[in-house]
């Protein structure tokens, strides 16, 4: 996981795009926190800048 | 195996420079085994060249593609095409893989994606290290297979120096002392009169310094019947 964050940050994306929760399937309550977590995260960071390019291109 | 390290990001992408199609060629062999240049690794650079450059404003066409070994021929022959196709060629291979392409495709431009670092083994998991020079006259058996040339930093062949020091090298203390290595090891074997013999100086001309090397052995070759 930091080597897909460093690979990111190389890039020139943000690292917190991706995150990796240790969930089991029994584990609801969890499941929607870390959802809410990450929705909270990239609405905060905004659309990936790479889907706004290829909009661009079209 | 030989053993390799990515260069950076940043570097690649200089080397790639104006290039508008990009041929990432992995090698299955060496540089698979110590993560740097396989399938994997070719896959990811091809997208990080893919989102990077395409974030910077200047996308790129970027395709990837892995062959068994790059220093041969015939897997190269494989994909002639492709790398026919491109601007450039990225070679995740070693440094023998990036000029097999150069020799092999006398019209295709190619780059190295890699260093290569040396010839060694995995100690551990994340772990390589040296443990040959390939100084062309192996001496392992006067050394209780412990190469001299390749772990003592002076390549001394009657050590230790002076800077031995609790069983680490002078250089660093992380290094250990590849002489004090072969003393432990000779010990515990009970062949420490094997270290009496003074070694004269080596002839390094079968070393890189006797110019570029080759071995050539006329019963295998093919031609050598036409002659
Ligand atoms: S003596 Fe020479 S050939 Fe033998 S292991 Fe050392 S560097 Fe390699
Ligand atoms: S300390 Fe040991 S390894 Fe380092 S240079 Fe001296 S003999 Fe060689």
């Amino acid at each position: 996981m930091e080597y897909l964050q460093s690979l990111l940050k190389e890039i020139g994306l943000e690292p917190e795009r991706a995150r990796m929760f240790n969930l089991s399937a029994a584990m609801a309550g969890k499941f929607v926190e870390a959802a809410k977590e990450m929705t909270e995260k990239v609405t905060e960071l905004g659309p990936n800048p790479l889907k706004s390019k290829m909009k661009d291109e079209r | 195996m030989i053993v390799a390290e990515q260069k950076s990001l940043e570097e690649i992408k200089k080397l790639v420079g104006n290039a508008k199609k990009v041929l990432v060629a992995g090698c299955g062999t060496c540089v698979t085994v110590c993560f740097a240049g396989g399938s994997r690794e070719a896959a990811i650079v091809s997208a990080e060249l893919r989102m990077s450059t395409k974030l910077a404003g200047d996308p790129k066409e970027v395709a990837d593609v892995t062959v068994q070994r790059q220093c041969e021929w015939e897997y190269l022959d494989e994909i002639a095409e492709q790398v026919q196709g491109v601007d450039v060629v990225l070679s995740l291979g070693c440094g023998v893989g990036v000029q097999a392409i150069a020799e092999h495709f006398p019209n295709v431009w190619v780059v190295p994606g890699l260093n290569t670092k040396f010839m060694g083994l995995p100690t551990e998991q994340g772990v390589w290290a040296e443990r040959c020079a390939a100084c062309g006259d192996c001496i392992l058996g006067l050394t209780g297979g412990i190469c001299p040339i390749a772990r003592c930093s002076k390549s001394l062949l009657n050590g230790p120096c002076g800077g031995s020091l609790d069983g680490h090298c002078e250089i660093n203390a992380e290094v250990p002392c590849g002489w004090q290595l072969i003393y432990d090891r000779l010990k515990s074997m009970g062949k420490l009169e094997v270290l009496m013999e003074i070694q004269a100086p080596k002839n390094w001309r079968t070393s890189r310094d006797g110019g570029p090397r080759k071995i050539v052995r006329e019963d295998l070759r093919l031609v050598s019947e036409e002659k």
